[in-house]
């Protein structure tokens, strides 16, 4: 069933771009500490030396060599994204199945507890717990994960209690097949794309919250941010460094973030074949 | 549950009760309410209460504050901590019914009176923004998904994506280096230019001047999304057959567009307004902070490289009854806006 998905998804360019795109950034997340030319700790270089073949974006207002510090935030960011990603699709899709499944009580109270999570502005609750508790990653990314699962838990809940009514499903079940075996054989490939455009969103509200976050001044001191970054950028714009500093960055974040946003076009319009481009009825 | 249902006859009858109440309308609404409230003070109250150590050194060490035993004590009384978990309860329940959401002390200030000062300026921001990203993304989905695969539809959809990827914060950033700090055309903070005094018709066109760039770079954040959503919103209904009728008894092609197609494609976006309000507050927060905006945004920055709890679990509190303000006139208005919805 989802073998089909996946071989639409290879046929449309948008999503291809997306994937691409996003494989290319990972690539240089995973090997950022192969790449980076120096330590981004280190800040033995002279300030705010223009870019050269040593420094390829120069180095910054203490002397960190700009262009490491960036290859080590981008890892930061996906390493955060993908952790939200996975955490709270998990959860979510866990969450909306058990909720189907079992009815009753229990559903209708999940359920309103993710409908008031709709209504709770995220990033201040991420500053608040941020205040309270040191802020470390691996805080935020639990904190992220155990507020944002609530759409992948709405869209599995639906889709689980239209399977449960179809044919082959109830065949199924009056053969005697237990309710972990339909579960795995019937209804989990089934919620497959739901739970990969889940985990695109996810990342993306991530890697933009890792960022928004840092950039207001909440991020964990251990690991480098794209966010950081641009905040002290931002402090040296009248220096005429913008293009070796602020630039790059900017751009980085938003081409992971294009990057995922083009996936989750592209998921959207398979999943819902009504909406494509070349569809017209 | 499920087995208590087939246990007894009794219970079952209870609990379908229970479900058939909770199943109406208005208590799933209220019941979301409820939960909501129980969030914030889950955060705000019973939180800071859990962690480990002492709650006034928590809330108030890394603050340029020096706690001495006297100022210690005075907050000890001021949050009610010497008494015993209930009656700090009903104390903090009280307080925030009376609007007292706390005392900042880096500001020498009550918390509500720093944030009813900023909120004007984030409303100003967050209305017109909000009003204008609608509207053109009604207008831009509607025509774009009437012209459904051909050239405009494409380009657009592609500039719209493209921009959506694009977070608020880097464009904000993008449009303050451009268009402030290289252009020299708007100012790089504020709201008002200082200590100019200015009244009438020209302290209007002052405020203008400084809410152009700001109010730009968050209505492009919005519209992408707004985009988006009438645009599949109208694919889904110009296949439906009233169109087709309408069309057949030659109704013209922008009332048809319109009031026939666009009217009922906008009822996701209306159900959606909620969710979309906890967007722009995400939105408004950079925003402001990037073109030092004098708003809530801005307070919060603030307040976070102060440290200042007290302040940031005021805003957190007003964002959130904010939020919860606008779904109860979504969800009171929604009759009208759909009058097919049935209220139990």
């Amino acid at each position: 069933m989802h073998n089909s998905y996946l071989k639409q998804f290879k046929q449309n360019k948008i999503g291809m771009t997306g994937l691409i795109m996003f494989l290319f950034l990972s690539l240089l997340a995973i090997f950022a500490p192969v790449i980076a030319p120096h330590d981004p700790w280190d800040y033995s270089f002279e300030c705010f030396l223009p870019p050269s073949i040593d420094h390829l974006l120069g180095t910054n207002d203490i002397g960190y060599d700009i262009f490491s510090e960036l290859l080590w935030s981008l890892r930061t960011s996906i390493f955060f994204g993908i952790s939200v990603g996975a955490i709270a699709s998990t959860i979510g899709l866990l969450v909306g199945v058990s909720a189907a499944i079992n009815g009753g009580l229990y559903d209708i109270i999940v359920m309103r507890i993710a409908d008031a999570l709709l209504a709770i502005p995220t990033i201040m609750v991420l500053i608040l717990i941020a205040a309270y508790f040191k802020p470390s990653n691996i805080v935020l990314i639990i904190a992220l994960s155990l507020i944002i699962w609530q759409t992948t838990a709405r869209g599995a809940r639906a889709q689980t209690l239209s399977l449960k009514s179809k044919l082959h499903i109830k065949a199924a079940s009056n053969m005697g097949a237990s309710t972990s075996y339909i579960m795995s054989k019937h209804i989990l490939p089934e919620l497959f794309p739901l739970f990969a455009m889940g985990f695109v969103t996810k990342v993306r509200i991530a890697v933009f919250m890792e960022a928004g976050l840092s950039f207001l001044g909440i991020f964990d001191p251990t690991t480098k941010s794209l966010g950081v970054m641009m905040n002290y950028a931002m402090r040296y714009l009248y220096l005429d460094v913008w293009y070796n500093w602020l630039l790059p960055t900017v751009l980085s974040l938003s081409m992971i973030i294009i990057s995922l946003a083009l996936i989750s076009y592209a998921i959207e319009e398979i999943f819902d074949p009504r909406l494509r481009r070349d569809n017209i009825a | 549950m499920k087995k208590e249902n087939s246990s007894s006859g009794r219970n079952l009858l209870s609990i379908y009760r229970i479900k058939y109440i909770l199943s109406k309308r208005w208590v799933k609404i209220a019941t979301v309410y409820l939960m909501t409230l129980f969030i914030l003070l889950f955060i705000n109250f019973i939180l800071p209460r859990l962690l480990p150590g002492d709650v006034i050194i928590a809330m108030y060490s890394g603050q340029e504050l020096l706690i001495t035993d006297e100022l210690y004590n005075e907050l000890i009384v001021l949050h009610g901590l010497d008494k015993p978990l209930i009656e700090q309860f009903y104390t903090y329940i009280t307080q925030l019914a009376h609007g007292d959401l706390g005392y900042s002390y880096v500001h020498r200030a009550s918390t509500i009176d720093l944030i009813m000062k900023a909120l004007p300026w984030t409303l100003l921001l967050v209305l017109s923004s909000f009003i204008l990203s609608s509207i053109a993304g009604i207008i831009l989905g509607v025509e774009s998904s009437w012209r459904r695969g051909g050239r405009f539809d494409r380009l657009l959809l592609m500039f719209l994506l493209f921009i959506d990827g694009i977070p608020s914060l880097a464009l904000g950033i993008m449009f303050l280096s451009v268009f402030s700090l290289y252009c020299g055309w708007f100012p790089t903070a504020g709201a008002i230019t200082p200590y100019s005094d200015e009244t009438g018709i020209t302290y209007i066109i002052d405020v203008l001047w400084h809410l152009i760039l700001p109010l730009s770079a968050l209505t492009l954040s919005q519209l992408p999304g707004d985009y988006l959503l009438i645009r599949s919103s109208m694919l889904l209904t110009i296949r439906e057959p009233f169109v087709l009728t309408a069309r057949a008894k030659g109704i013209k092609e922008r009332r048809i567009k319109y009031l026939h197609t666009a009217r009922n494609a906008i009822l996701p976006f209306f159900t959606r307004i909620g969710i979309r309000v906890v967007y722009v507050i995400t939105g408004v927060l950079f925003i402001e902070t990037i073109f030092a905006y004098p708003g809530l945004g801005l307070l919060t920055y603030e307040a976070i490289s102060n440290r200042d709890l007290p302040l940031m679990q005021g805003i957190f509190t007003i964002s959130v009854i904010l939020v919860l303000l606008v779904n109860i006139i979504v969800d009171l208005s929604y009759k009208k806006i759909d009058p097919r919805i049935e209220y139990a």
